[in-house]
């Protein structure tokens, strides 16, 4: 053979590996899983990597929703990259800064209260968003302002449309300047982590989301994620249970920011409280019983076999839509709300009406259901407790998070010597504190 | 004796041994006409897929890389094709500068040349633009918008490049049609006219016959398209190995109606236009975009005639007869380097 017949053979040869190359690279392309919501009507290829990933809510069906309209992002993209560099909020597309954007839209969530869509503006003028309580509280405990109103909010926010005496027009971003007290100034550096724009510590029991997510996605204590999404891995702490929304929210997820500790004002920092997490062999009722309050709270036997989310309504949490000064302004279930008092039954409301918000809110759940006919809790400020049913005879609880059933006894007709004017908890656990049997080791 | 038909006449029974050499011509031209053609092998089957629309071209592209059998490698391989024909292209401008080949008879050949050249860039920037996502319309409205600062004719020629007055629809069916054909079929014409100036011009550039003793030695057609070749499988084999391992890339798309959906990454332009995106960061886009770019491209027209109009030189390697050439295209080449590589960093 000449050079040149040698030279080309070797070559030749070379291309040749190439092209088989191609050819298996084109075997490797994955099969691409096409979908096309029927909101967007464009065609989606996520599913080709996430295909096994639960679908976020029966309410958000994948096949009407897709993935795109709420994450945002490159839908078409198979490359990992392209694909999430436009998602909104990164893995959260309910994280405040880009909730509009996804959640919201007045045919979605953020549209008239009288709707029952305003729950972006809820959220966002609540407490929990705002923290406006405790910048109020610290801001005036170290003379940084004159009252304990609320005049900052984690982010401005305004309200036009006030419905309570207490709700206020607007709060101004909270950005203490050097001349401000300097323990404002730490508590600003140092104490801003328990709100819902908040990142959560990456650690056991912190683990959470942001924005709505960060009540209605569930994280496990560990934070490991115990779905069907391929792409996610299942040892790296910091995801959700499963890619849910659920409003059957445990105790647990509540406890990922409360009951976490207590903040020392004082020393300006947070003491993380020490009895966690517990003896490995506990049951799984005696490691609730231990982890649900700090050792030094008092509560109730039902305050802690129930879940937060069975008395701690949709309103108090979300909010009203007006800005507060403080939780406590829109904190209004006791326990007589369920309970009664000695001359007086619980309120009851009877559901007439098909588009009742309580069958709505029964519908979003799985535990339990109201239907046309049904006799539910109502409570003084006109939210029902659909969870909580008047058979004719005895009122039964549903646990919205386990479906467990309770008969609620009543205080009308029991010997409980209470006085009508002293219905706050504080006075119930007087006589009804359930001592904690597990103790700390 | 029948008349030789072009392959023929391209390839000669003989052609001199010293100049057919790979060290003279390191097969410069011949590979930037297989890579244009590979342009068109690959580019053909990519039209069937792509949709030149606002709203669905981005998503075609999406179609090509992910979805259509093979579309993968016919656009990477349409991609790197196009990298080093610019790459191939200005290469064979610096040899026939350093190597004297642009003197007289070959005067009018190096423009055809260098109209191959600069079209060529067009191509690029035409193509660059129908992927239609953040990083192109960034380029895309930069680009335009230097356009614009002509004086006099500028916004008239803003709209028709441009199909009005704001970028759309109307913008990317325009570089659609000047991509495929608007821009492909005079490059087609020139590329031939090009090949064949070259047997017109006295057959590859040699030397005189005055320079060498006696009779310089010649090697037969065979050998030549031999060469040809394996500098042809060469090619393809670079080819081939950019486009199965390194992707074309691609951005964020445009959303149709709000524009961009995220920001451009800091480098807008395509690279080949780096060094005036560079220039553009400390002069206005009249001096930066239009009269420097023009300048460069006037001082190569007219470098045969201007620079050095001398015919001893040819076909020698740095000969001082075309010093002034050699100087000028060298330190603008090393100028459009330099600006590229800074810009590339920052």
């Amino acid at each position: 053979m000449s050079g040149y017949q040698k030279a080309t053979a070797v070559l030749g040869m070379l291309l040749l590996f190439l092209v088989i190359g191609a050819l298996a690279r084109q075997e490797r392309q994955p099969e691409v899983v096409q979908l096309t919501p029927t909101l967007t009507g464009q065609p989606e290829l996520c599913l080709t990597c996430h295909e096994g990933i639960e679908e976020i809510s029966p309410t958000h069906s994948i096949e009407t929703f897709g993935c795109v309209l709420c994450h945002g992002g490159d839908g078409l993209a198979l490359d990992k990259d392209l694909a999430h560099a436009t998602m909104r909020g990164g893995r959260n597309p309910s994280d405040l800064v880009v909730v509009e954007e996804s959640c919201g839209g007045s045919a979605c969530h953020s549209g008239a209260a009288a709707d029952g869509r305003d729950h972006i503006h809820r959220v966002l003028t609540s407490v929990q968003a705002t923290y406006a309580g405790a910048i109020a509280q610290v801001n005036y405990a170290f003379g940084g302002q004159a009252d304990t109103t609320a005049h900052f909010g984690v982010t401005a926010v305004e309200d036009d449309e006030i419905t309570t005496y207490t709700g206020l027009p607007a709060l101004a971003a909270f950005h203490p300047g050097p001349e401000a007290p300097d323990p404002v100034q730490t508590f600003n550096r140092d104490c801003m982590h328990c709100h819902l724009s908040a990142a959560a510590t990456q650690e056991p029991y912190y683990y959470r989301a942001t924005g709505c997510a960060a009540c209605h996605v569930v994280y496990e204590n560990d934070g490991l994620y115990r779905g069907g999404d391929p792409t996610t891995p299942k040892d790296e702490p910091g995801h959700g249970r499963t890619h849910q929304l659920t409003t059957a929210i445990p105790y647990y997820q509540c406890n990922h920011c409360h009951n976490r500790g207590n903040y020392s004002l004082r020393q300006m920092t947070f003491l993380e409280r020490e009895d966690l997490p517990g003896s490995p062999y506990l049951s799984a009722q005696d490691q609730r019983e231990l982890e649900y309050y700090q050792p030094i709270s008092q509560f109730t036997l039902c305050e802690w076999e129930l879940d937060c989310v069975d008395c701690h309504t949709n309103g108090e949490v979300m909010g009203n839509g007006d800005i507060h000064s403080n939780q406590q302004e829109i904190q209004y279930i006791q326990c007589r709300t369920c309970h009664g008092t000695l001359t007086e039954m619980p309120l009851l409301e009877t559901i007439t009406d098909p588009d009742h918000p309580a069958i709505y809110s029964a519908d979003l759940n799985p535990n339990y259901s109201v239907a046309v006919g049904d006799t539910v809790i109502a409570t003084t400020e006109g939210e029902t407790f659909g969870w909580v049913q008047w058979d004719g005879e005895r009122l039964v609880e549903t646990g919205k998070v386990d479906g467990r059933l309770y008969e609620v006894p009543l205080v009308m007709g029991s010997s409980c010597q209470q006085n009508p004017d002293e219905q706050e908890s504080a006075y119930c656990h007087e006589c009804h504190t359930y001592e904690r049997t597990v103790t700390q080791p | 004796m029948s008349r030789p038909n072009f392959f023929e006449h391209l390839h000669p029974p003989t052609i001199p041994a010293r100049e057919a050499r790979f060290r003279y011509t390191f097969g410069l031209g011949g590979m930037s006409l297989l890579l244009f053609l590979s342009l068109i092998v690959t580019g053909v089957p990519l039209m069937f897929v792509y949709v030149p629309t606002a709203v669905s071209a981005a998503d075609s592209i999406r179609t090509i890389t992910y979805v259509a059998p093979y579309g993968w490698l016919l656009r990477n391989l349409h991609y790197w094709a196009a990298v080093l024909l610019l790459l191939t292209g200005s290469l064979h401008l610096l040899r026939i500068v350093f190597s004297g080949s642009y003197k007289k008879p070959r005067r009018f050949n190096w423009l055809l040349g260098l109209a191959i050249l600069l079209l060529s860039l067009l191509l690029s920037f035409s193509g660059y633009v129908l992927r239609w996502d953040v990083d192109t319309y960034g380029a895309l409205t930069v680009g335009t918008h230097i356009v614009r600062q002509f004086p006099v004719v500028g916004d008239w020629f803003y709209r028709l490049l441009v199909g009005g007055t704001e970028i759309g629809d109307a913008t990317l069916v325009r570089f659609y049609t000047w991509h495929i054909l608007g821009l492909v079929v005079p490059v087609l014409l020139l590329v031939g006219w090009h090949a064949f100036r070259v047997r017109r011009d006295g057959g590859i550039s040699h030397r005189a016959a005055n320079a060498t003793a006696g009779k310089a030695p010649r090697i037969p057609r065979r050998e030549l398209v031999q060469r040809e070749g394996i500098a042809a499988l060469a090619v393809l084999l670079v080819l081939f190995t950019l486009s199965l391992f390194w992707n074309a890339p691609l951005a964020p798309p445009v959303d149709p109606l709000a524009g961009p959906l995220a920001e451009p990454a800091q480098i807008a332009a395509p690279w080949f236009f780096l060094w005036i995106q560079a220039l553009l960061r400390y002069w206005p886009p009249l001096l930066a975009g239009i009269l420097i770019p023009l300048c460069v491209v006037g001082i190569l027209a007219l470098l045969p005639w201007v620079l050095d109009r001398q015919t001893e030189g040819t076909a020698v390697w740095f000969h001082p007869s075309g010093r002034w050439a050699q100087l000028v295209v060298g330190a603008i080449a090393a100028g459009i380097i330099i600006l590229t590589i800074v810009e590339w960093r920052q």
